[in-house]
């Protein structure tokens, strides 16, 4: 069941530039350009980014990690070793966070951009300038986390950020906000890439994929999208309330702070813990797909490991506080924690049986992807039997804080890298069009799995050295000397794979469409690498497997507001003329407010840039002041310049020609019907709830800390707040009027309307305005105390909301005024649900700050 | 093991393989029904003992050993049967097929497959391991969580600062850096912070706990041997975070009351004096950023 005929072969190779470069009349130029790189919208340059961007970063935590391991030779008195104690502690944050979120996350984001559209039959993601935007602040959050060692030195407060260390009253150095703040943009960059994956998962599947049918490399995709949409808000919360706490002076994990430090592991942990899954399951994923290819059998149970895996994502907000076994919490919250604890662990055993279960009466071929996936599932088992003694609470009390976490955490998380190493060796050949070399790649492995094992298991004999210390009981020496040996093995096990496929990828022998025997996924049916479009037909699945349909085959749909539909599906992937698909696109462009078809965009770059700038610039804030001089004046320079361009580029990417990829609507539970736009802001706003939910949260418990009753409202007077609850009803009133108008094509009746809602929501700004600088003249600020702290930043967010509502809603004015949205007039419905919403969050919280 | 039911030509590679489940699952089982001894006994801790009560490094040392044993034995059945079946079925061995008739082919929808019995097998008895291993620990939680008696314990207070370690006693008297107790004695700690998180350790008494601004938490430790040990921050709170110890020295009960006797509120010890003085090069230190911290 391959396709590898030499004359496929060679049909490839010489097709390989043209399949991947400037085909279909878009304004894509070839790969070979530098241009194509930084305009590109398509799911699998995209893909091909992140890959590349995450190793680099994995070399950069891995030298980071060189330099701790040198330092642990010898347990280190002063002065000794190479780092210093700060530079020490800066090594160990640094190393956490760019492996947890820099390298993780995106290297197998980077598969899953690539693969998760091929195998759903899609010809791109829901949103693909969304995705292009996602990469860029992605990438550009790393550069910031990289400038942030210039300012005085990076984060010093390990990746866990306990406060109140992470406070500029003890890290007091403008790297260490700039670290932080380039969390904030990664997050944001984590945030859009949820939101179009979710949407394109549950909205794009070709006909017959129904979700139980999904591959289970796409299973763990969109479990893992769906805690990340959720633990990524929380992290947000707990992040937006930290950067105000370092920049604007904000008192929530303050020393004096009433439960400042138990407030941050909270928020943090509840994070924390999904984040476990949410790197260790595309892993999962990857280690299903190869066992099943490379034993030539289907998975044991199938649709149990499929329920464990949602019993787990489910599980996973429900298992922080296990972190926390040794804080204030009771007796009873650690018994229920350790119950959930338990309860979590036992969908991983069947999973790890079935994943063995599969092997047995296959033909199970030692080909690279699956040693190293077979190497994952080994390692993954010693990292879960040595996590059943941390669910113990006895034994965990005095595993807390030492090296037995470390091996442990290191087994399961770079046992999780291990297979996905396994999954870049897998899709290497679909991803360049290019063999590897099978010798160079089994030597990494056995290399990598010597350094490996050399390098952790002697974690676990060394267990009782504290974490994050270097200077540690002598007689334990030789355990962290044989490691720090390991991790140089292990590392330099890296320079085989570089090495090998950098130069198979210009090379190799030519990849068939399937060089793996008995893969059944659907990347494997089209060439390698496959063409811009992904399919040369529509593909559906209504038989029971794959097929494509030709142009006459589809039946056009009617044209919706949507458009481009029915028009473009008939395109016939890269085997229809250029000029056929340019003048259908022409045909319904319009819907889509655009001129003409083109999936090429330079905004989301200019725009992850200007975000970039406007962060650095505030880096140095500290009471919200810049610093003296012209040090600061740069800053703020910068922060205004930044302001501008992100701005700019969000209206040049509102009037940009620009659709997304159109398609027939196949499988589309559980939103069949739904927009794709709508379902996307929905999607979105469910993460906002979590933001907000955070805020509120930290103040509810801040404020029992503190004594629920002896707690005054700051505002004195709760009739300003008040007033604005009644301008804010209106306005949504308002906006419903505007839809309305949209709908009967009453052009002055949506400008009327819009404007309406741009002129109150001025007005609730003015009323705040008012508010707030009454109460600054009565001597209350941001750090007056953490009332006032919460007060401010709360009602702050929320504003802040208002804000980028009403930037929304001039756009959409000055548009309308020139005739738009009367055809369709979607753009005016999605705005009012984020209008509704941003009233319902003032609500909440008008009676939990003026009245209760 | 579904291919009992089936004809003996399509299970005729896999015949030895059948006699591994089975030894596996015998295995398993032989584990299984020990720690079912194991907890059933524990359900009945004053009959039976097998709760480990003692020192906190008793009851810790008696429940790791258990853990590493079964975990190296379960650790060892799973890996060895997963490389076993490995190398058995590697293509080439003529002892694995691909079902031709019944394989996946390239595009197809995945239905259903096989095999459910057998993982729920082995589902069901890694669950009994997890379940009651951990449930039995739990008894051994209830006993540390219950802590020493309030009559025959020394309490004590601990303050962590940047970087190191304050202990005040009943009678008001203070050290910094140096904590005595009197062996064979329960020892109560309140502990909380003077700055930022910390957290408590002795490694070597087994005795731990978070040290949390605005909060306190309790534990409780009983040392046995005379000696002195060393109490460490197991959580990273700046640069002095490596050398942030303190002395435990545990003194035979005379000694230890002969030394409290004498130890009043105002007094500083020459423990206090050595101590306090590094620490104040500590804070000093902890300025200059890149400097090195403390002076141990």
């Amino acid at each position: 069941m391959t396709d590898a005929s030499p004359e496929r072969d060679a049909a490839v190779d010489g097709g390989h530039e043209v399949a991947h470069g400037d085909d279909h009349g878009h304004d894509f130029p070839g790969t070979g350009s530098i241009k194509r790189w930084f305009v590109t919208t398509n799911h699998k340059d995209v893909g091909v980014l992140y890959v590349v961007t995450s190793l680099f970063f994995l070399v950069l935590g891995g030298v980071l990690a060189w330099l701790m391991r040198v330092q642990l030779l010898a347990p280190r008195a002063l002065g000794e070793g190479i780092l210093s104690p700060v530079a020490y502690n800066q090594a160990v944050s640094a190393h956490g966070l760019l492996m947890v979120f820099w390298f993780l996350s995106p290297f197998a984001f980077g598969f899953a951009n690539y693969v998760v559209p091929l195998q759903l039959g899609a010809k791109d993601l829901a949103f693909p300038r969304l995705n292009a935007l996602s990469y860029w602040l992605y990438l550009f959050s790393g550069i910031l986390f990289g400038v942030s060692f210039f300012q005085g030195g990076t984060f010093s407060g390990g990746w866990t950020m306990y406060a109140p260390l992470s406070v500029p009253t003890f890290t007091p150095d403008v790297g260490a906000s700039t670290a932080v703040l380039a969390l904030v943009l990664f997050v944001a960059s984590v945030t859009v890439s949820s939101v179009n994956f979710l949407t394109t998962m549950h909205r794009m599947r070709a006909e017959g994929l129904t979700l139980r049918n999904l591959p289970l490399f796409s299973w763990t995709i969109l479990l893992t999208a769906w805690m990340m949409l959720f633990a990524f808000a929380a992290l947000l919360a707990a992040l937006l309330v930290l950067s105000s706490d370092r920049l604007l002076g904000t008192t929530y994990f303050a020393m004096e702070s009433p439960a400042g430090a138990l407030l941050w592991t909270h928020l943090f942990w509840f994070f924390g813990h999904p984040e476990v899954y949410i790197v260790f399951f595309p892993a999962l994923g990857v280690m299903a797909e190869v066992f099943q290819t490379f034993t030539g059998r289907r998975i044991v149970g199938r649709k149990w490991f499929i329920l464990a895996m949602v019993l787990v994502a489910i599980q996973s907000f429900a298992v922080w506080m296990h972190h926390m076994f040794l804080t204030s919490i009771n007796l009873q919250v650690k018994t229920l924690f350790m119950i959930t604890t338990i309860g979590i662990s036992l969908p991983f055993d069947l999973m790890v049986f079935a994943l063995i279960y599969t092997m047995l009466k296959g033909k199970i071929r030692f080909t690279t992807p699956f040693l190293f996936v077979f190497g994952a599932l080994l390692l993954f088992i010693i990292g879960g039997i040595t996590g059943v003694f941390l669910g113990a609470v006895v034994l965990d009390y005095e595993f807390r804080g030492t090296y037995w976490v470390v091996a442990h955490f290191h087994y399961v998380m770079v046992g999780g890298v291990t297979a996905l190493v396994g999954g870049l060796y897998y899709w290497f050949p679909k991803m360049t069009g290019r063999m590897y070399d099978e010798f160079l790649g089994k030597l990494h492995f056995a290399v990598y799995f010597v350094g490996f094992n050399l390098l952790y298991f002697p974690l676990f004999v060394a267990w009782e050295t504290p974490r994050r210390v270097f200077d540690y009981a002598p007689e334990l020496a030789p355990w962290h000397q044989l490691a720090t040996v390991g991790g140089f093995v292990l590392g330099l096990s890296f320079l085989i794979m570089f090495y090998n496929l950098f130069k198979s990828a210009f090379a190799g022998d030519p990849a068939p469409d399937n060089p793996w025997e008995y893969a059944t996924t659907a990347e494997w049916a089209v060439s390698s690498p496959p063409p811009l479009e992904n399919f040369d037909g529509t593909p559906t699945y209504r038989n029971g497997r794959l097929e494509f349909l030709d142009i006459g085959e589809v039946t056009p749909s009617e044209g919706r507001a949507s458009g481009p539909t029915g028009a473009a599906v008939s395109d016939g992937g890269v085997t229809a003329s250029a000029t056929a698909t340019v003048s259908s696109a022409l045909s319904t462009a319009e819907a889509t407010e655009v001129e003409g078809p083109s999936h090429a965009s330079i905004w989301p770059f200019v725009l992850s840039a200007g975000a970039f700038l406007v962060l650095l610039g505030l880096s140095p804030l500290q009471d919200a002041a810049f610093p003296e001089g012209m040090v600061g004046a740069a800053y703020a320079t910068t922060t205004v310049a930044g302001g501008v361009v992100t701005l700019g580029s969000l209206v040049a990417m509102g009037l940009e020609p620009f659709h997304g990829p159109v398609f027939e609507e196949g499988e589309a539970w559980p939103f069949a019907g739904i927009d794709n736009g709508k379902v996307g802001m929905w999607i979105f706003l469910a993460s906002d709830v979590v933001l907000f939910g955070g805020f509120i949260g930290a103040y509810v418990f801040t404020r029992v800390a503190f004594g629920w009753t002896g707690w005054e409202p700051i505002p004195p007077d709760p009739i300003p707040g008040l007033v604005n609850t009644y301008i804010l009803l209106t306005s949504s009133f308002t906006v419903v009027l505007a839809l309305v108008a949209a709908e009967k094509r009453h052009k002055w009746g949506v400008v009327t309307s819009l404007g309406a809602t741009f002129v109150l929501g001025i007005g609730f700004l003015v009323n705040k305005g008012l508010e707030w600088q009454h109460l600054f003249h009565e001597g209350l600020w941001l750090s007056t105390n953490v009332r006032a702290s919460t007060f401010f930043l709360t009602t702050g967010l929320h504003a802040a909301h208002v804000i980028a509502g009403l930037v929304v809603a001039l756009y959409l004015t000055a548009r309308a005024w020139r005739g738009a949205y009367l055809e369709d007039s979607r753009s005016v419905e999605y705005f009012g649900l984020y209008w509704h919403f941003v009233d319902i969050v003032w609500l909440f919280l008008f009676p939990l700050f003026y009245i209760l | 093991m579904d291919d009992r039911n089936r004809p003996l030509d399509t299970i005729c590679p896999g015949f030895s393989e059948t006699i591994i489940i089975t030894n596996v699952n015998y295995l398993i089982w032989v584990v299984l029904s020990m720690v079912t001894e194991l907890v059933l006994t524990a359900a009945f801790p004053l009959q039976s003992g097998l709760v480990p009560r003692g020192t906190r490094a008793f009851v810790f040392e008696r429940i790791f050993e258990v853990f590493l044993l079964l975990g190296t034995l379960v650790g060892v059945v799973v890996v060895g049967y997963m490389l076993y079946n490995a190398y058995k079925y590697r293509s080439g061995s003529g002892k694995g097929h691909v079902d031709e008739g019944n394989r996946l082919v390239l595009g197809e929808l995945p239905s259903g497959s096989g095999g459910g019995r057998k993982l729920f097998t082995s589902f069901f008895m890694s669950m009994v391991i997890v379940v009651s291993l951990v449930s039995w620990t739990y008894l051994t939680l209830l006993y540390v969580e219950e802590g020493p008696a309030d009559d025959e314990s020394l309490d004590v207070e601990v303050e962590g600062y940047q970087f190191g370690w304050r202990f005040t006693y009943p009678n008001g008297h203070t050290t910094d850096g140096v904590l005595r107790v009197p062996a064979d004695r329960p020892v109560q700690l309140t502990i909380t912070t003077a700055d930022v998180f910390h957290n408590f350790g002795v490694t070597e008494l087994r005795v731990k706990s978070d040290a949390i601004p605005g909060q306190e938490t309790e534990t409780w430790f009983t040392a046995d041997e005379p000696g002195t040990y060393t109490a460490q921050c197991y959580e990273l709170c700046g640069a002095g975070h490596s050398y942030m110890s303190a002395e435990v020295i545990v003194m035979p009960p005379d000694e230890y009351e002969a030394w409290y006797a004498n130890a009043t509120a105002e007094n500083a010890t020459a423990d206090n004096a050595t101590a306090n003085e590094s620490s104040a090069d500590a804070s000093v230190a902890a300025q200059s950023n890149l400097r090195p911290a403390v002076v141990p």
